[in-house]
């Protein structure tokens, strides 16, 4: 039993990828689970408006409060209009007999914390003109009055499906070719690199946009999320992000020699992008220090599209930080994937001084 | 003299079908076996029968005398097909843990000339050389019996018979060798061999003895392409070699007729011990 | 990617002094060969002599360092590759379909073809079996149907018969006939010397460089030196210049002069009372191994 103990040991002291999950995955949960993982809120971000704006923000205190937006001359929609394009959490409107306050119900964590915080507020009289008065403000949930779960989390699971699809079903499939030793029949065969790289690439893009269907199907048949803004702007962003998974799964094929390495690969990128994009825990009760690397994650952007297109019906305008990441994101990856996969395709070394030669005539028989 | 391995009436079933049928068969000390036969001849499962990593369903199988058990495997010496060695692991440390694991105590010393690639993982290694290693590895624990499945196959011509003196020194130690091999020329080592066809043994002897007098029609023409064509016409199994063809288990006289007028000699000649082996295995199959 | 000029039917296939290192290992030096149609062509060695790097220039999987290779364009070249080139996970006939497909085949001529190939195979039976589960014998003579389905001018096969029993061998030899029948230049790695001898020419290979080459009747009598039997093995600096063979040893003496007109005769020297050996092509690929390993110069190779 010692001889397999010590073999064994042996053999794991060479296998790299075995080792750096078994030590990476450890840390990474550790830094999640200590630094990102929360559901608490502890600062909503605010926007005032009307002509109380001033007053307003006096009694939203910090930390709880952040004013980042003030606008005396501004009313309603442009209060809702913030909440929409998710640049701030909670907007105050004054101007009407009492304060109006719009909560983003997508925002659930935010949401929840802005309702207990404002219940510690303290409203002041004198709003308006002698008469003392005490108005407790009106406070409407946008996008999600319930503050349901499923309403956020359908839009983030699609974003998982293109992910899983997009990475981990592409990286075995490309890599299956490699590991049977086909692609070198595939290079010698009168196929253009590009037909091969595409011909391998669409079947799990079909399957991907199936997947995503169906998701969005029942997410809104039977859960009953909404689906509010422009089924053009959730096309074009899954699109984009299906290119960056896509390309990613063939580059991990193309550094995995077999499936179970291309396996171990994927779930690496996988598991960061489940736990920090946002899905699970807000980005914003993500410790900065460590909420820098959602920011290099192409989910954290889809999942801004997919919810605020899906729940608040955010125009493509303000979404054109994540879809202009996306896109280079995209190019970057599809480049980088398909000049390696023409690499396994063209034969090696065509350009070193050797060469091909029109054949010699021979005389007749041999 | 016991035998060290043998088979007595051995059959094994898996439901209907019989992968060995009846098979009898001995290997003893100092003997080099050589064990012939097509993929599903059975040869396979009945190595596995004598490892004792299978069941008989009827028959007797013994090692040592006995039946296969935990205890005998240490007087065995096996080299699987796969060579069974780690690739991801250096030939001192495969030889080490095979030590181990036989309680041969210290490892012995890897043969000469394999010293350059003891660090080296034997993933890397040329396939001459990882064979070398699974043989020292085999006989490190100075095995009875040494089993060895396909032990050449890739090789080299030179290196084949650099292989074969380690086997044959083996059996003049005294050791016996069950050996199965897919090369005719290797068929000449064994002092004795063993065809098996659809589970059963259809021939044994030595070489020479089972190419007996067997002949085949040698045909020579000017267009040998023709000459295939046409016979090939006429129903006859022909063969190419070179830019003869031969045509087994037929008669000259129908082969020239079916040539027509074509410019060709036709004569008789030996059949080479494969040319046999396929006569015996074809011939069991329409049995 | 420049591709080759296509010539007339009956041209020269083949290459000429390649060389090709994969990093610090020199898997080819300057080694040349002549593929010539309507031919069999052996390419003998062990694992690691420089086969399969060869015959991937020969199919233009990969590009020679210096030297240059004659093939036809891709769509008239067959490749079957050290690893059989064929999909487990689809049939036998989806296998065909594809490989039809990829070379332009019209659907018809191709299935027929194809079935033909299959029954003179022994395979119609197993068309809609898994190529995974077929054996061995089996998958290899799927993947030389596969590699010649289209009538290709030059058909180039990675030891299509190792490991493969001697009755899968000889059907999948009779693949290769036809195909040399049909005018196609074929070239067959393989490690059977039997094999070797049933082929029109052979090229030697051992550690990249080619040891000899010629009919196999050119390469015994171009063999250096002569064979003598003796008892037992030598000791010494001869031990290295000896081998054991079916339970003999036998002795390669460099300087000892081959009486050639005999030789081509068949016929053992007049010395044969001691011990003198005809060599036959494995003795001859073995001194030309031997020679080479040794250091013993010789001018030797056709």
């Amino acid at each position: 039993m010692w001889a397999m103990i010590v073999k064994e040991f042996r053999q794991l002291r060479r296998d790299r990828r075995t080792l750096a999950m078994m030590i990476v995955l450890p840390v990474l949960l550790l830094v999640v689970l200590g630094y990102a993982a929360s559901f608490d809120v502890k600062t909503v971000m605010v926007a005032v408006a009307g002509p109380q704006s001033g007053l307003a923000a006096g009694l939203l205190k910090a930390p709880s409060f952040d004013i980042t937006q003030s606008a005396p001359g501004r009313g309603r929609a442009w209060a809702q209009d913030q909440l929409r394009d998710s640049h701030d959490e909670m907007a105050v409107v004054t101007g009407g007999t009492r304060p109006l306050v719009l909560i983003d119900g997508s925002q659930l964590f935010a949401a929840r914390a802005a309702l207990t915080d404002l219940a510690g507020v303290r409203y002041h009289v004198g709003f308006t003109g002698t008469r003392p008065s005490s108005v407790s403000p009106k406070v409407v949930i946008l996008y999600n009055p319930g503050l349901t779960t499923s309403d956020i989390m359908i839009p983030g699971l699609c974003g998982v499906v293109l992910v899983f699809v997009g990475t981990i079903i592409t990286s075995l499939g490309v890599v299956r070719e490699r590991q049977s030793g086909t692609l070198e029949q595939l290079a010698v065969m009168p196929l253009r690199p590009r037909d091969v790289f595409l011909g391998k690439i669409v079947p799990y893009f079909l399957v991907a946009t199936v997947d995503l269907a169906i998701v969005l199907a029942v997410g809104i048949a039977i859960f009953g999320v909404p689906f509010r803004g422009s089924p053009a702007t959730f096309a074009l962003g899954a699109l984009l992000f299906l290119f960056v998974t896509l390309g990613i799964g063939v580059l991990i094929s193309s550094v995995s020699q077999n499936q179970g390495q291309a396996i171990q690969l994927a779930m690496m990128t996988l598991l960061p992008q489940v736990l920090l994009s946002g899905l699970i825990f807000p980005l914003t009760s993500i410790a900065a220090g460590v909420r820098w690397i959602a920011y290099f994650l192409p989910l954290t952007y889809f999942n801004e599209i997919s919810r605020g297109v899906m729940l608040r019906a955010e125009p493509i305008a303000a979404l054109w930080q994540p879809f202009v990441f996306l896109a280079v994101l995209g190019a970057v990856v599809v480049t980088g994937a398909t000049l390696r996969f023409r690499g396994y395709l063209a034969p090696a070394g065509h350009r070193r001084g050797g060469g091909t030669a029109a054949p010699v005539p021979q005389e007749a028989g041999i | 003299m016991t035998a060290l391995a043998s088979c007595a009436g051995a059959t094994k079933r898996f439901g209907d079908f019989t992968a060995v049928g009846d098979v009898h068969l001995a290997v003893r000390p100092g003997e080099i076996v050589g064990l012939l036969g097509a993929n599903g001849a059975g040869k396979t499962t009945l190595i596995r029968m004598l490892l004792g990593l299978t069941a008989t369903s009827a028959g007797r199988v013994e090692l040592f005398g006995e039946p296969p058990s935990r205890q005998t495997r240490s007087r065995l010496g096996y080299v699987p097909q796969g060579l069974g060695l780690y690739d991801d692991m250096t030939p001192v440390e495969n030889m080490q843990f095979s030590a181990a694991v036989f309680g041969s105590g210290t490892a012995a010393s890897l043969p000469e000339g394999i010293g350059e690639y003891a660090t080296e993982l034997v993933g890397s290694l040329p396939l001459g050389v990882q064979r070398r290693v699974a043989f020292a590895q085999a006989l490190a624990h100075r095995p009875d019996l040494l089993i060895l499945d396909e032990p050449t196959s890739g090789v080299d011509p030179l290196g084949r018979a650099r292989l074969w003196e380690t086997i044959a020194d083996a059996a003049d130690g005294g050791a016996g060798v069950l050996v199965t091999t897919h090369y005719m020329e290797e068929a000449q080592e064994c002092g004795r061999l063993v065809i098996m066809a659809d589970g059963r043994v259809v021939a044994e002897g030595t070489a020479a003895q089972i190419v007996g007098s067997g002949q085949v029609v040698l045909v020579q023409a000017e267009s040998w392409s023709a000459a295939f064509g046409a016979l090939e016409g006429a129903g006859l199994q022909v063969a190419l070699a070179g830019r003869s063809l031969r045509v087994p288990g037929a008669d000259p006289a129908v082969v020239r007729l079916a040539l027509g007028d074509m410019p060709a000699t036709v004569r008789q000649v030996p059949a080479t011990l494969e040319e046999r082996f396929f006569e015996l295995s074809s011939q069991r199959q329409q049995a | 990617m420049r591709e080759p000029e296509t010539g007339p039917a009956g041209t020269n296939w083949g290459a000429t002094e390649l060389y090709v290192s994969h990093g610090r290992t020199v898997a080819l030096r300057g080694v040349s060969l002549a593929a010539p149609a309507g031919q069999v062509t052996a390419v003998v060695g062990g694992d690691g002599a420089g086969k399969t790097t060869l015959l991937r220039c020969l199919a233009g999987s990969l590009g020679p360092d210096s030297g240059t290779v004659r093939r036809p364009p891709k769509e008239r070249s067959g490749y079957f590759p050290a690893s059989s080139g064929i999909y487990e996970d689809l049939t036998v006939a989806e296998n065909l379909d594809f490989r039809a497909n990829g070379y332009g085949l019209p659907r018809k001529a191709g299935r027929d073809r194809a079935a033909e190939f299959l029954e003179r195979a022994g395979l119609s039976g197993v068309a809609g079996r898994l190529a995974g589960h077929l054996s061995g014998g089996m998958r290899q003579k799927l993947a030389v149907i596969a590699a010649m389905l289209h009538r290709p001018d030059l058909l180039v096969l990675d030891e299509p018969t190792t490991g493969v029993d001697p009755v899968s061998r000889s059907g999948l030899w009779w693949l290769i006939a036809r195909a040399a029948a049909e005018g196609c230049a074929v070239v067959l790695a393989t490690t059977y010397l039997d094999e070797a001898e049933r082929c029109t020419s052979v090229l030697v290979l051992d550690g990249g460089v080619a040891l000899a080459s010629g009919t196999p009747d050119q390469i015994v009598s171009a063999m250096p030196g002569a064979l003598r039997a003796v008892p037992a093995k030598p000791a010494g600096d001869e031990a290295a210049l000896s081998w054991r063979r079916a339970g003999r040893w036998r002795l390669w003496d460099p300087a000892g002069l081959a009486d050639s007109a005999e030789h081509a005769a068949g016929r053992p020297p007049a010395g044969s009372a001691n011990g003198a050996i005809v060599p036959d092509l494995q003795d001859a690929v073995t001194v030309a191994a031997l020679a080479r390993q040794s250091g013993v110069l010789t001018g030797g190779a056709a």
